[in-house]
């Protein structure tokens, strides 16, 4: 059992925080996803904080391992099957859809073609 | 033939070209170039926003909230916290941010940096 805190539990503990986060940040939008009116998307966000919240101060690093498994195959069950994503951004409607045209491209309004009918 | 080239000389519009635009460009402000995308937004819209943002978040006293504020160590906010206010604020600006930029935005600064260099936030 290690209760040395070495460089090498910090950086176990810091990567399970990164991973905590982003699977907050993306069960928060899959909530948002389901939950489209605010007024229930407030509450499920809530309990979806609860259940985070309470799992807050769990030291042993193990069991926060097993805890995030979890917590990731339950966001892998709830995923929306057609999830809201960002017109332009990568999956979206308009994503490549009019790519910016190469520089120094101009019009010239050449009005003086009358000169050659 | 001869007379029509003569009235059209009379009514021409001299053809201006791009050259001759360049001085006027830095007071019109952007150049039109077709992109659709020509709604940059002000560094000051988007501070107002992004601190409007901020101080809406239930959690926050809005006294507190500066454009150099930290999320956690001035406003004592938790990292989950963190997470929903970038969230909020990719809602306001109608952005996807990827995940580990997200992570990475921990203060005001660094998301109106974020914000303001993005293109497409409006």
């Amino acid at each position: 059992m290690s209760g040395v805190s070495t460089a090498a539990y910090f950086a176990r503990r810091a990567a399970q925080k990164e991973r905590v986060r982003i699977l907050y940040r993306r069960a928060l939008k899959d909530t948002l996803n389901w939950a489209v009116h605010r007024h229930i998307f407030y509450r499920d966000a809530s309990d979806l904080r609860e259940k985070f919240n309470a799992n807050q101060d769990v030291e042993d690093i193990d069991r926060i391992d097993k805890l995030i498994a979890h917590g990731e195959s339950e966001y892998n069950k709830w995923r929306h099957p057609d999830p809201y994503i960002v017109p332009w951004a990568p999956g979206g409607s308009k994503f490549c859809r009019n790519p910016t045209p190469p520089a120094g491209i101009e019009i010239v309004y050449n009005y003086g073609l009358e000169d050659n009918p | 033939m001869a007379l029509r080239n003569a009235v059209l000389r009379q009514l021409r519009v001299p053809v201006q070209t791009l050259g001759m635009n360049q001085s006027q460009i830095g007071f019109l402000g952007s150049i039109r170039s077709f992109s659709s995308n020509d709604d940059h937004l002000s560094r000051e819209a988007v501070v107002d926003r992004v601190l409007d943002v901020v101080k809406s978040f239930p959690k926050v006293d809005p006294s507190k909230v500066t454009p150099e504020v930290h999320f956690q160590n001035d406003l004592g906010l938790d990292s989950l916290d963190t997470v929903e206010i970038v969230m909020a604020i990719e809602e306001e600006f109608k952005l996807e941010i990827p995940d580990k930029e997200a992570d990475k935005i921990d203060s005001c600064t660094l998301a109106i940096e974020y914000v303001y260099n993005h293109p497409m936030s409006s």
